[in-house]
């Protein structure tokens, strides 16, 4: 028989059994969605964090974890130990072997949204993914006190233009925090896109933080006393101490002697990371949980294939009679076989395409949640050169799965269809 | 009181961070690998114990002998770092510590070489990766913890008597 009938047959047959074979297709299209999903998010995992800092060969901080100083630092997540002194980092960016080194504040928030404290050079030096710049969709760096500079997703989710008024808020989360109410600031600038945590952050000046925190004492405002904005000028906004610092060197080959002074410096206990050695040391910790899932999708592919092959296995029982009459109408054992391997590929197919659908779908909902809460962008698309790769992996592994199914039909004789034995 | 707990708490916690010294563990070597224009450098700190076993200057003749073979070894650049051959590289510099200045051993018992090597390298585009011996020379070591800052990115890597290479 030639293939195009038989193919027809194929189909029509299936669709006559489409309730099992329907099942069957769900769990392989879920197997494939989760299978993808993991890859997904690992793979844009790496490439977010990758990104979102370049140029940079030290980061510094108060003595604590590397990877913890990097989150915290570049990433805005978790919390640092200790500050560093302004007086250590006035030390560091003197030192002959910088080029340029920038101080960051952190602590404060804007709806949820973290608030960055450091200087206008911020803006020239900072790069990100492949030595790319920071660009000003509109306005300029901040030039006085109570001017900020916002990324583009917080002026995008926040609705804010160039003008407008915000006030911070003293700590993280959203409830019951303390309002910096008295000192607005005016958004003087808002950045281009860059896909890496700049774009959730509120810039401000290192004066602006300890101008707002100028009537505090101990944690708190003090009662009775308000210093008016107008007049904090009037006060040494010099900042006492920072969170971290980015360090840029004017000769690579000196790194490791930098790391060496920060991390023997005299004053406090610091620490100096080299922002790609801290990333290997995530990947190394992060690896073993990426394997095992991966190592568990797998699996759930392989459970998804050997349902297909036990539901194609036990039709074979309801089809004696249906494949004994192809035999008999001139059908080759070659035929039925054929026959069989088409339907497992045609629904291993199937379902791959639709799990690869369902990736799309998903990643599109959890896209928003996953950047708020671990920082990591999925990068909307249909399907990367390893996902494709993966997708071959599993209709290949169905196509030979269901020879199974075929070989069985192959070996059923006409006489066994025909009489049967119930 | 309770504040005063939680001082002694923070300050217990602390007190180990700011007197911390640089690691020290037997097997266990550290290099640097940096690559700046046409200039390799590679620095390198090793436990003592990882060369020779102890961790005190020489005593014997043996010791003495051992300790002499040592500091040829790790001195000869070219023979316990292989950078890629296509990038035609030659030692320009080595500078290798004597652990015990003066002939003293350390107070804390504890003893490391600092070494450093430098390399300039004919076509440094083609410079991807470093191959050493150190692993085949001294056999109590087991791992070198690598350190690079390259043109292509800054990264970590380990290597073994396995695996005695890292690349870029």
């Amino acid at each position: 028989m030639s293939p195009a009938p038989l193919m027809r047959l194929a189909a029509r047959s299936a669709w006559a059994r489409r309730l099992t074979l329907g099942v069957t297709l769900v769990a392989i299209m879920l197997s494939t969605a989760l299978l993808l999903c993991v890859e997904r998010v690992r793979a844009d995992a790496r490439q977010s964090f990758t990104q979102s800092v370049s140029g940079v060969d030290l980061v510094v901080g108060a003595r604590t974890g590397s990877v913890q100083l990097m989150l915290y630092a570049v990433f805005h997540a978790g919390a640092a130990s200790n500050n560093i002194d302004w007086k250590s980092f006035e030390i560091l960016a003197t030192h002959p072997a910088v080029d340029w080194a920038l101080p960051l504040s952190l602590g404060d928030s804007h709806r949820g949204f973290a608030v960055l404290g450091t200087t206008p050079e911020y803006f020239k030096r900072f790069s990100y993914g492949e030595h790319q710049a920071l660009a000003f969709r509109a306005g300029a760096p901040f030039a006085k006190v109570f001017d900020t500079v916002i990324g583009s997703e917080a002026a995008a989710k926040l609705g804010y233009k160039l003008g407008d008024k915000i006030t911070l808020s003293h700590g993280i989360g959203s409830a019951n925090l303390q309002e910096h109410g008295d000192k607005p600031f005016q958004v003087v600038g808002i950045l281009e896109p860059t896909g890496t945590p700049v774009d959730r952050t509120i810039h401000v000046s290192l004066e602006a933080i300890t101008a707002l925190h100028l009537d505090w004492f101990a944690g708190a405002p003090v009662k009775g006393v308000s210093i008016p904005q107008d007049l904090v000028s009037k006060f040494d906004l010099k900042p006492k101490e920072i969170t971290a610092a980015l360090v840029g060197l004017k000769r690579r080959s000196d790194v490791f002697r930098m790391q060496r002074f920060v991390n023997e410096f005299r004053g406090e206990p610091l620490l100096g990371v080299l922002p790609g050695v801290a990333l290997d040391e995530l990947w190394q910790t992060i690896g073993l949980v990426e394997r095992t899932l991966f190592a568990v999708s797998v699996l759930v592919i392989i459970v998804g294939l050997a349902g297909l092959v036990a539901t194609m296995l036990a039709s074979l029982n309801e089809r004696r009679r249906e494949l004994a009459i192809l035999r008999a109408l001139g059908a080759g054992p070659a035929d039925i076989f054929l026959m069989l391997a088409a339907e497992g590929l045609l629904v291993t197919t199937l379902g791959a395409a639709l799990g690869a659908a369902m990736l799309t779908v998903v990643s599109a909902v959890f896209a928003p949640w996953l950047l708020e809460h671990l920082g990591v962008l999925l990068v909307p698309r249909l399907l990367s050169v390893a996902e494709l790769y993966l997708l071959c992996g599993v209709i290949i592994t169905g196509m030979l799965a269901s020879l199974v199914p075929g070989w069985r039909a192959w070996r059923m004789s006409l006489a066994d269809g025909l009489t049967p034995r119930s | 009181m309770k504040i005063i707990r939680i001082l002694g708490f923070a300050a217990a916690l602390l007190s180990p961070l700011a007197l911390a010294a640089p690691a020290h563990v037997h097997g266990a070597a550290k290099l640097d690998i940096s690559v700046d224009g046409d200039k390799l450098t590679i620095a390198m700190e090793m436990p003592l114990d990882s060369t020779l076993g102890f961790e005190r200057p020489a005593r014997t003749d043996t010791e003495k002998l051992a300790f002499a073979n040592a500091m040829t070894t790790l001195k000869n650049a070219a023979e316990i770092f292989t950078p890629s051959a296509a990038a035609a590289c030659r030692v320009a510099s080595v500078e290798v510590s004597d652990p015990f200045p003066g002939g003293k051993a350390k107070a804390d018992g504890h003893a490391d070489i600092d070494a450093d090597y430098i390399f300039r390298c004919a076509k440094p585009a083609a410079l991807n990766s470093v191959t050493t011996s150190l692993f085949k020379q001294f056999k109590r070591l087991h791992k070198i913890d690598v350190q690079r800052a390259t043109p292509n990115g800054q990264g970590k890597a380990s290597m073994t008597p396995e695996q005695p290479s890292v690349s870029w």
